[in-house]
């Protein structure tokens, strides 16, 4: 609103009323609307796009969907059918809560080897600092199904690195053990295989945090006989603390609604000891094509993870600038 | 905002794929169902199906048969195909002859997506249908499908192996099977990468061989309902002559895996594997980077415990279909009839098949390693023909968790088939 000075006035009409102090005068329409104009293409496409399927998986959640209404085109209202259906099912109670501890876990050791990486960043000569981001990069930019192969093998039966490093150690015990057999290791490696490929994004988001708190603040608290942990939590932390949270928040939505390496690995199994809430989606949606069953899932899913990150989105809402710190 | 439509991304990508087609469906009256003028028939079969010079001829033949018609034939992957197929029966123009897994059929035919072909069977070479697929198109008393072809396990063994082990016919009993073993581990046993038989702990469809041959089965059928008969005497000795394989062989194949992962063929094709239980065509694949293997290779049938008999196998296979929503489904028919006569037929044969609408096994009789599928194909039986089956198929099998819990002794194998029994009968239960 600084345009106050171009504003003309048309002459022979009523006189505006006095404009109060502190009050920018009213724009024009045509000048009020172009923000807007301009706004339109990515609002529309965002709602066409993504506003209104989400409406849709709502909608259906009240539908009985499988393949014979699809393709007859039949619209059949059930009411809550679904949602009692699937909140009756003590195996979903049993995948919601598997699914929020593996994303708990899986982001806590995201976040705390980040940060870690991060701090270890800052304090290594610029050479070896620079093999570490190479191999990070590497790291995060290796398709996620390759990594998830190279996976596989590592924790193979017969002829993984693994079982075969930790019998040469002398862990005899190791030999053609199955990392697969039980849904406890199996969430395991998968959860392992889900940090490796989470940490490079983590830990470049938090070390671009670290360069932002100048060098002088460290010296003059080591002047004052700062210890590195009092270093770290008053020079350090004020400067990535928001980076730390927008990751976190991140991480949970990635985390929460990670697919394809939980199917890759053991398509939920063994016994769906390692089913998630998106495996328990796609079993019951594509696999047994229950697509109203699926989508009161879905909404199920919004629901755990609006629960999960409410207090980022309180911060949010309440700072008008998102900003965090 | 701009969170919230992160958050709301996952579920909007499945939704694209689901309700995207949802409007769609309706009651539209297809374009081209003009009599006379130029018509187009879409023909999907699966890649690998019928070989190229069969629907060459076949496509020629019928083009020239009928007049102004052109055939729009589509080779399909077997990778993702149950979503493809949904989403395209739910369109307005769905192809009109499509080729379906067996074990998917009844999914299909239970949801009332396909033509009831039940008139039809006559004309469509009924009486040469090969009963396990023809109960694999059946619902509720219906034909919804028709055979189309079938191929069963076998034992592939080298024979240069079994001659220098002193073993001069292939087994014909499990007595003789496992003396096999003994006698290869006695030959060969010094090099450790030797294994007599290589057989992943995941290999359900050679579990179901044993089962079926203990005289057992997964699952009693009772009108259209399944009941999963997992903890019966039958089906329990049926997995402890699993495990004996398993222990006897000494086999380092994975008991956490199945035999695509590693793929069993390639580790047979590194030449220290003596006898794997397969499809006719993973030789192939096996002699693919090692041809000198290639005058080396025969397979025997799945032996039985009663000496002298064969196995019974799982026929795994394709019918044919001709979606409910097809506009040209009388065109449909008379390609079905001409796909599934006599010369057609005998030319799947003679690709190493076995014919869904043919007795006649004898095509298949000029290659050792067909010759051992179509002597075991006599005796072929079908998974529980339920629309239940195809999602566990697509997802979580039970059967497999049952074998890998047991090999490992993760659970006895009292728990593990009661196990695998519960988690059989909730499918069954919920799929339909």
């Amino acid at each position: 609103m600084t345009t106050t000075a171009q504003v003309t006035v048309p002459a022979g009409t009523t006189p505006p009323a006095p404009p109060r102090a502190g009050r920018p005068r009213r724009a024009g329409l045509g000048e009020r609307t172009i923000p807007y104009l301009l706004l339109a293409p990515a609002v529309v496409t965002i709602l066409v796009l993504l506003g209104w399927p989400a409406l849709q998986v709502v909608g259906i959640s009240f539908r009985r969907l499988d393949l014979g209404e699809l393709v007859r085109g039949e619209v059949v209202w059930i009411g809550l059918d679904n949602y009692r259906a699937v909140l009756s099912d003590p195996e979903v109670w049993t995948v919601v809560l598997r699914t929020v501890v593996f994303t708990a876990a899986v982001v806590a050791a995201t976040v705390l080897l980040g940060l870690l990486l991060a701090i270890l960043m800052r304090h290594l000569a610029a050479g070896v600092r620079t093999a570490v981001q190479v191999c990070l990069v590497l790291a995060w930019a290796t398709p996620i199904l390759a990594t998830t192969t190279v996976f596989q093998w590592i924790f193979d039966q017969q002829y993984g690195i693994l079982n075969k490093t930790l019998v040469k150690l002398g862990f005899d015990s190791f030999a053609g053990f199955s990392w697969f057999s039980s849904g406890a290791s199996t969430m395991t490696v998968i959860g392992l295989l889900i940090v490796w490929q989470a940490v490079p994004f983590v830990c470049f988001t938090i070390y671009a945090g670290l360069l932002t708190a100048p060098r002088e603040l460290y010296e003059a608290a080591s002047m004052d006989g700062a210890s590195p942990w009092q270093a770290f939590t008053t020079v350090s932390w004020p400067s990535i603390r928001p980076l730390v949270m927008l990751a976190t928040f991140l991480s949970v939505i990635w985390d929460f609604k990670v697919f394809a390496q939980v199917w890759a690995i053991r398509q939920g199994g063994p016994d769906g000891g390692s089913t998630t809430l998106p495996v328990l989606l796609y079993l019951k949606g594509i696999a047994s094509r229950h697509f109203g069953l699926a989508s009161a899932i879905a909404v199920l899913m919004i629901l755990v993870l609006l629960v999960l990150t409410a207090r980022y989105l309180q911060l949010l809402l309440r700072s008008k600038e998102g900003d965090l710190s | 905002m701009k969170r919230w439509t992160k958050v709301m991304t996952g579920a909007a990508a499945i939704a694209l794929a689901t309700a995207g087609c949802a409007g769609s469906g309706g009651t539209d009256t297809g374009g081209d169902t003009a009599e006379g003028g130029d018509r187009t028939l879409t023909v999907w079969l699966m890649d690998g199906s019928a070989p190229e010079p069969l629907t060459d001829a076949l496509h020629s033949e019928f083009e020239q048969a009928h007049d102004g018609v052109t055939i729009k034939y589509e080779v399909q992957p077997w990778n993702g195909i149950q979503d493809k197929l949904t989403t395209a029966l739910a369109s307005q123009n769905p192809p009109d002859v499509i080729e379906l897994g067996n074990t998917q059929a009844p999914s299909f035919a239970a949801e009332g997506v396909l033509t009831d072909l039940s008139g039809d069977v006559d004309s469509l070479n009924g009486d040469q249908w090969l009963d396990s697929l023809k109960a694999s198109g059946e619902w509720d008393g219906k034909q919804f499908s028709t055979p189309f072809y079938a191929a069963n396990r076998e034992v592939i063994y080298r024979t240069d192996m079994f001659e220098q082990a002193g073993i001069t016919a292939p087994p014909t009993s499990r007595q003789e099977w496992l003396d096999a073993i003994a006698k290869l581990d006695a030959k060969f046993g010094s090099d450790p990468q030797f294994q007599p038989l290589y057989l992943p702990g995941q290999n359900w469809y050679a579990l179901l061989s044993f089962i079926w041959d203990e005289g057992g089965d997964i699952a009693t059928k009772d009108g259209t309902t399944f009941t999963a008969a997992l903890t019966t005497e039958e089906a329990k000795a049926g997995l402890e002559f699993y495990k004996q394989l398993v222990d006897v062989s000494g086999t380092t194949a994975p008991k956490d895996n199945d035999e695509q992962n590693p793929v069993q063929a390639g580790v047979f094709g590194q030449g220290k594997v003596a006898m794997m239980i397969g499809l006719p065509w993973e030789v192939a694949t096996a002699t693919e980077d090692a041809p000198d293997l290639k005058d080396k290779i025969s397979a025997f049938p799945i032996p039985s415990k009663n000496a002298g008999e064969t196995a019974p196998v799982f026929q795994g296979g394709s019918n044919l279909a001709i979606p409910v929503n097809s506009a040209n489904a009388d065109l449909a028919k008379e390609y079905l009839k001409l796909l599934l006569s006599e010369k057609y037929q005998t030319m799947l044969a003679e690709a190493g098949m076995v014919p869904g609408a043919s007795t006649d096994l004898s095509p298949l009789e000029a290659n050792p390693v067909s010759k051992a599928m179509a002597e075991a194909a006599k005796n072929g039986r079908a998974v529980p023909a339920t629309p239940a089956w195809a999602a566990i198929e697509a997802g979580q099998n039970p059967l497999k968790d049952m074998l890998t819990a047991y090999l490992t002794g993760a659970k006895s194998l009292d728990q593990a088939t009661a196990d695998a029994n519960a988690a059989l009968d909730a499918a069954f239960s919920s799929g339909a």
